[in-house]
């Protein structure tokens, strides 16, 4: 059904900084991916588009909505969970999920209480539902968080670093919720975890400095970097070495090694082995060419 | 470790605002009592300067107690901080060191509650500076800086008082780990306090007293008790006596808590705080629950499901908040510590009648609910930003204007809250005190006129700040800055408009006889005009709510236009111009119809009339002889009509050509001369000279008529008079007629403002002269306007009240819906007099031909009976002793309490319902301040309308001390000398209190200005005094004397020498240095019991030796003081009773050095010794004139 466009969308803020720089994109129903390194202007974007934040220039349109001027359309039906999500002190998790639900428009109170024990359970909270929210730890505060964004039918989902603080299980948990709802609405996750956006998103953004720096498919993505990614495994010591000569895109440990990545059209040689590439890989790649 | 702890706890102090609020107000309390003689902390007595060492020590001392309300913030933070934030179990994983994390942090928190204490050192430089220059308060009540005195205070109270204090709050806080314990902690300790204190004060062993007290307060007034001004003005607390003693005691202590609160703390203990599921709701069975089917709609009526829903998620959280708990019981406290004492005065409780509730609950209430709502106002604007949850709200579909209607009506509702609560409390109390009367109604409607319509106007401010300000710290200082600072600016551009000063309306004072009053309506107007401009405030503040991420005041501007709507253009356009049209109907009221003159340019007034009149003070004017007064009182217009016929006669030696009159009320009086014409006069001159056609020769007589017409018009900005009312009309002939010639009491008075505004020094009064005849022509009542009058009065009212005129009624009748009276003085009188109208019910009766008639309240009839005893009592005693009555009756008149006082006029004592008609004298045999007061007026029947003083120095004793004095033998002849202790205790506070006052200087009491606590508390204690060393017969002979030479008498009036001229001869020699000491002389008597030793003879008889210290002080007119040797005779008393009732010996015995041993066998052991045991004698301590005795060798 609903599209949503962005065309030539700009902000800069007061003390200069470019968080967004002509960003284009059309999305369509099914989870987006967005990708990008901390301060890359995805928080910008998707404040943005939750009508939280004023654009200098450009525009956004949802089917017929036009986003940046009718903020209050735009509301009725989005699902937001921001980067920090934090509770009011002395209300118990259901209270506060009962308000939000007000606010969203269920005016039946039978319907919403319902609503809220089926997100709470979904959300694995049930037992906690009378507890108030302050005492959760960072983990329970967080799906709190995404029950909230559920609320209502919403057609924009937008998450902001939605895994952050979840163990495996309740990461799992939350990719297939996510994966249920984001079968018939736009879903926009964005992360700093390349992880994430392989597992669910049929389609990504990646952005730096302001700007989106790759749109596509992730298969598309890989695809294009397929032969060109090489590793090895070296000393500390050389790392210096290596950067100079090589264009290493990202160096991690492993079992207490540095190893390396490299993009080359060809075989570096030198005991470098070509490996497919990963999401991770066209990450840095991305974020490098700037 | 202990470093890094300590430095983290200070400066993140440091950084936040408490400190300074905290600081701010120690600095505030203390800087009132420096340049104010109304605030008190600990007293400060006449001589010693206001920032004395000694007023310095205690100060600190009793702020300290205060202090550590505020020191709780800081312990308990220190001691939790990490708890609440869910920190600790990651902090007390770490290898930190345990004495570092507990010692650091409670140093430095130590150290922030010292600081806060710096605050009284603040007030007392800047008061000093400040309170000189601005005339607040004469310079030489001011000394140097008493540096060394700052410095010592600290470190002997503040340093081991916030050591202690910390070391109980931080044992409770990381013990119980819950605020509200750490905060009434320290509430108990602070009121075992002051329980113990009160209960210290009694006991004989002032050592132990001095040793026990946590804070060192009574170490310090023990060490200091006898102190003479000059000590206390020089001497600083030193590290010595009771003082340094107590210190050590309880730094040790402290030191101990602290270290015991150290071993028991543990870090696992903090950490395991793990509460533990409830097993029967993990048993349970869990249905699955789908999905249901949703109805979403955001129609117009959602507007309201927002807005209940914010509604009250906000107000659920600022009710559970410990804020807002800690200010409820903390205002519940200081609600029943006000009414503890049950209202008391002299001794004697009055019903807690609802309007005392309500002063009270209104009193309380409008502080904390000030305090909450500026607090709660930045809570709540900024709540969903600190709670990190904006972005979700503000990503709902909701109106910002809904959200913040919601976020205002929660606050008012808490306000509200607190409101009903303490109003519920008061009503419990007045239940358990026996009163049954409950005005529910009176309360909702007294709150619902009033506080709620401030609460409302203030949460709109408030909030309107928090949102336009977006800084939360700031705008709690501009919110405050608002409460107080559109008085200020008003002062400064001498504009009184209620309608510039903010939420500012005029007051109402609830009266039982005549409700809310005449201010009701305009407050109701105000009121409207203050809550639409609240309502408009919010609706701006809607177009700038911080909605999303946006800072600036432009941005938010930006996005709030985007959800303008029509409803919001058209409420907006509604309330603003509902307003402006209410605006304008009371700037009409106030400004146009009930025009008035602001207090600068009434000053302005003064002054000029002073300059260009004062050439006439002292011409030759004709005095009144006859009025005719004719006068219509219409209560439910609050409107008087009068013209008045009086007789003027030339009772100068010189020919009169012109007649001058001052005129204060030029809007309302008219006078009517035949014969004359106006030769001076303008609007706004208020002087007037006719010149005669005639000249008036000596001894001739002439008529003229004076009219007044008083009909009020809409509203006013501050209601000017409270005479006119709807049920108590009250007011005296002065209101309605013009005064004859320059009237000097038009002049600005008080002395700084005088030096000012250039004016010539002036006497308060003329001086007292031994041979005065051309300077004793005035008395001091009627100033030379008349001496004795005949009056005569035809007064109207509507047909439901009753009016009283002077003198007896002639006849009565009732004609066209109107009550019509003649009255009549019988015999000439002074020309000072009331006129009253009220539904009344009469008491009657008839004592020697004397009509006594109490017009009171329906509903406050139960002392009256009482009433009617006390003047039949007073009538016993004065014709005994003083002679004839000449009035044909004897009234009093309850008049509604916009005063509250009891005066003698001719025959009428009209007294306040405030005063004696709501007393509880149900119990009460002997201490009956009803009679007393009835007493005193009835005093003045003869000492005033008998005989009245000149107008000069010493004659307010003639009349004032005497009534007085009258009053308590009166009493006396009721209760026995023993009681009447208990009443001279009163009159000796009110003069010893009184002198400290005195602003020019004090003067012996026969030369009395006119100040009350010269000759109402002195005057009273030395005549009784008197009566008690030479007889009450000789004196009563003096004050007969002197009567009968000048009653109803023609000028020249009498002077306080003519009575001494009475006395003397009634003294025998050996007293008569007493009438030097106590009428010409200011003297003080300064007598202690040291020690008493009682052993048991063989003849089972008891010896006792007294060791007694005597000593005489002469102050001089400037408050110098002079120590002379005692010369006097003094009384030794037994009391059988540690209660001091029964005083079964009494001797009195020549003194004549300073230490003295005593020696007494009697039959009987006491239980307790003491000089001058009827306490009749001038002495400012009277707790060490006594002291239990014991028998040695038991």
């Amino acid at each position: 059904m609903t599209q949503l466009k962005i065309t030539n969308l700009n902000k800069t803020y007061p003390n200069g900084t470019k968080a967004l720089v002509d960003v284009n994109l059309e999305l369509s129903k099914g989870m987006f991916g967005l990708l990008g390194p901390n301060g890359a202007g995805k928080s910008s974007l998707m404040r943005t588009l939750a009508t939280l934040q004023e654009a200098d220039a450009g525009s956004a349109m949802l089917g017929n909505i036009d986003m940046l001027s009718d903020p209050q359309s735009v509301r009725q039906i989005l699902g937001y969970l921001p980067q920090e999500f934090g509770v009011y002190p002395r209300i118990t998790a259901s209270q506060l999920l009962d308000h939000v639900a007000t606010l969203k428009g269920i005016h039946n109170k039978k319907e919403r209480s319902e609503l809220v024990d089926y997100l709470l359970q979904k959300v694995n909270l049930y037992k906690e539902r009378n507890k108030s929210v302050k005492g959760f730890s960072g983990g329970m505060k967080q799906r709190v968080g995404i029950a909230q964004a559920l609320i209502g039918n919403p057609q924009l989902i937008i998450v902001d670093e939605p895994t952050a603080g979840l163990d495996p299980g309740e990461r799992n948990r939350f990719h297939n919720l996510l994966a249920e709802v984001g079968e018939e609405v736009i879903v926009i996750l964005s992360t700093h975890i390349v992880d994430d956006v392989r597992e669910l998103c049929t389609d990504m953004a990646i952005m730096n400095f302001g700007r989106i720096v790759y749109n596509g498919q992730p298969a598309d993505a890989l695809s294009a970097l397929n032969g060109k990614i090489w590793r090895k495994v070296i000393e500390r010591s050389e790392k210096e070495n290596y950067q100079n000569s090589y264009n290493v895109i990202s160096d991690k440990m492993v079992a207490g090694r540095p190893q390396i990545h490299v993009l080359s059209e060809v075989d570096p040689g030198d005991g470098f082995e070509e490996v497919p590439p990963n999401l991770e890989d066209v990450f840095f790649v991305r974020c490098q060419g700037e | 470790m202990f470093s890094e702890f300590f430095k983290k706890e200070l400066f993140t102090g440091l950084k936040r605002p408490m400190v300074y609020i905290f600081m701010f107000i120690v600095a505030l309390l203390v800087f009132g009592a420096v340049v104010s003689d109304n605030i008190q902390i600990g007293g400060v007595v006449g001589d010693v300067k206001k920032n004395a060492p000694t007023i310095v020590g205690k100060y600190v001392a009793i702020l300290n107690i205060f202090g550590m309300l505020f020191a709780v913030a800081f312990f308990n933070n220190a001691a939790l901080r990490d708890h609440k934030y869910g920190f600790h179990e990651i902090l007390f994983s770490t290898p930190i060191n345990k004495a570092g994390y507990f010692f650091g942090r409670f140093f430095g928190a130590w150290i922030l509650s010292c600081l806060v204490m710096l605050g009284i050192y603040v007030g007392f430089i800047i008061g000093a500076a400040v309170g000189p220059a601005m005339s607040w308060i004469g310079p030489e009540r001011m000394g140097d800086t008493p540096w060394l005195a700052f410095f010592n205070s600290f470190l002997l109270f503040v340093l081991p008082n916030m050591l202690l204090c910390g070391s109980i709050i931080f044992a409770l806080a990381t013990k119980f780990k819950s605020t509200i314990i750490s905060f009434l902690g320290a509430l108990f300790i602070i009121l075992g306090y002051s329980i113990s204190a009160s209960l210290m004060s009694d006991v004989d062993n002032q050592s132990l007293a001095a040793l026990v007290d946590v804070f060192g307060l009574r170490a310090y007034l023990v060490d200091t008790l006898y102190y003479s001004p000059f000590e206390m003005n020089t001497v600083t607390m030193g590290f010595s006596g009771h003082l340094l003693k107590n210190r050590i005691l309880w730094i040790s202590v402290a030191l101990i808590i602290l270290f015991l609160s150290y071993w028991n703390f543990s870090f696992s203990a903090k950490a395991k705080k793990v509460k533990k599921e409830k097993s029967g709701d993990t048993a349970q069975q869990q249905s699955v629950f789908q999905k249901p089917q949703l109805s979403i709609s955001t129609d117009k009526t959602s507007g309201w499901n927002h807005f209940s829903s914010f509604f009250k998620i906000n107000f659920l959280s600022m009710a559970k908040s410990t804020t807002f708990i800690i200010i409820l019981i903390f205002a519940i406290i200081m609600f029943l510590g006000n009414v503890w004492g049950g209202f008391e005065s002299f001794g004697l409780k009055s019903y807690p009648v609802t309007y005392k509730m309500l002063d009270e609950v209104n009193g309380i209430s409008s502080l904390f609910v000030l305090i909450i709502l500026v607090f709660f106002s930045g809570e709540l604007v900024w709540r969903d930003r600190d709670s990190h949850i904006s972005e979700v709200i503000d990503g709902t579909p909701h109106q910002s204007m809904v959200s913040l209607i919601a976020k205002a009506l929660s606050l008012v509702v808490l306000a509200t809250a607190i409101h009903l609560f303490l109003v519920l409390v008061a009503i419990v109390y007045q239940a358990l005190n026996g009163y049954t009367n409950f005005e529910v109604g009176l309360y909702l409607i007294d709150f619902l006129s009033g506080p709620f319509i401030m609460y409302l106007f203030w949460a709109s401010i408030f909030i309107f700040v928090q949102v336009l300000v977006n800084q939360k710290y700031l705008a709690y200082f501009l919110s405050i800055l608002s409460l107080l600072i559109t008085d200020i600016v008003s002062t400064a551009l001498k504009v009184d408009s209620n309608m510039l000063i903010l939420g500012s309306t005029p007051s109402t004072i609830y009266s039982d006889m005549n409700g809310f009053g005449p201010g009701m309506k305009a407050q109701l107007w105000f009121s409207a005009y203050w809550i639409l401009f609240g309502i408009v405030m919010l609706i701006i503040a809607g177009l700038f709510w911080p909605r999303g991420m946006n800072k600036t005041i432009k941005d938010r501007f930006f996005v709030g236009r985007k959800s303008l709507s029509t409803p919001y253009y058209s409420s907006l356009g509604f309330f603003s111009l509902t307003w402006l049209a209410i605006a304008g109907f009371v700037y009409y009221n106030t400004q146009v119809l009930n025009s008035y003159d602001n207090s600068e340019v009434q000053r302005e007034q003064q002054i000029e009339y002073e300059k260009k009149y004062k050439k006439y003070e002292g011409i030759a004017t004709p005095s009144m002889t006859d009025l005719t007064y004719h006068i219509d009182i219409f209560p439910e217009e609050r409107a008087v009509k009068s013209k008045v016929d009086i007789s003027l006669k030339n009772k100068t030696n010189q020919a009169i050509d012109s007649l001058h009159f001052t005129v204060v009320d030029e809007e309302y009086i008219t006078i009517d001369i035949p014969n004359s014409k106006l030769v001076y006069g303008e609007e706004g001159a208020n002087y007037y000279i006719y010149q005669l056609d005639q000249t008036l020769a000596p001894g001739d007589s002439m008529q003229i008529v004076c009219k007044y017409d008083y009909f009020p018009k809409g509203f006013e900005n501050r209601v000017s008079t409270t005479k006119f009312v709807k049920n108590g009309t009250f007011f005296n002939n002065s209101d309605i007629l013009p005064i004859i010639g320059y009237a000097e009491q038009m002049e600005v008075a008080d002395k700084n403002r005088r030096k000012k505004y250039d004016l010539p020094e002036r006497d308060r009064m003329p001086e007292l002269q031994t041979s005065c005849n051309h300077l004793c022509m005035k008395n001091y009542l009627s100033d030379g306007s008349s001496d004795w009058v005949n009056v005569e009065t035809f007064i109207s009212t509507s047909d439901d009240q009753l009016a009283i005129a002077p003198g007896s009624l002639i006849s009565q009748s009732t004609a066209d819906g109107r009550n019509k009276y003649h009255y009549k003085v019988d015999t000439p009188s002074l020309n000072f007099y009331a006129f009253i109208s009220a539904k009344y019910e009469v008491a009657r009766r008839k004592w020697k031909g004397v009509d006594l008639e109490v017009y009171y309240h329906k509903a406050h009839k139960v002392n009256v009976e009482g009433m009617l005893d006390a003047i039949q009592k007073s009538f016993d005693y004065f014709t005994t002793n003083f002679g004839p009555y000449y009035h044909k009756q004897a009234r009093i008149i309850e008049f509604p309490r916009y005063s509250s006082f009891a005066q003698a006029f001719p025959g009428t004592m009209p007294y306040s319902e405030s005063l004696g008609f709501i007393m509880d004298i149900e119990d009460e045999t002997k201490n009956n301040i009803v009679d007393a007061v009835i007493a005193h007026e009835m005093g003045h029947q003869y000492w005033a309308h008998q005989v009245i003083g000149a107008s000069m120095q010493g004659s307010t004793m003639l009349s004032e001390s005497f009534a007085q004095y009258s009053a308590l033998m009166v009493m006396k002849e009721e209760n026995g000398p023993m009681e009447m202790k208990n009443f001279l205790k009163y009159d000796m506070q009110r003069y010893l209190r009184g002198r400290s006052r005195e602003t020019e200087k004090e003067l012996p009491l026969a030369k009395v200005e006119n100040q009350g606590h010269i000759h109402y508390g002195k005057g009273a204690v030395i005549l009784y005094a008197l009566q008690e060393y030479i007889g009450e017969e000789k004196v009563n002979n003096a004050m007969r004397g002197f009567l009968e030479e000048f009653r109803y008498q023609e000028p020249p009036y009498p002077t306080s020498n003519d009575f001494m001229r009475y006395l003397k001869p009634e003294v025998p020699d050996s007293l008569q240095s007493l009438l030097v000491d106590w009428f010409d002389e200011i003297t003080f008597y300064d007598l202690r019991l040291e020690e008493v030793t009682c052993v048991k003879n063989t003849n089972g008889k008891y010896e006792l030796t007294l060791d007694v210290i005597a000593k005489k002080t002469k102050a001089a007119e400037t408050g110098e003081l002079t120590d002379v040797t005692i010369d006097d005779w003094v009384d030794i008393g037994f009391y059988k009773d540690s209660d001091e009732e029964e005083l079964f010996f009494r001797e009195r015995i020549y003194l004549n050095q300073e230490n003295i041993t005593l020696n007494f066998t009697l039959d009987e052991l006491p239980a307790k010794a003491a000089i001058d045991p009827l306490r009749i004698l001038i002495d400012r301590v009277y707790k060490d004139n006594r002291k239990s005795v014991s028998l040695e060798g038991e």
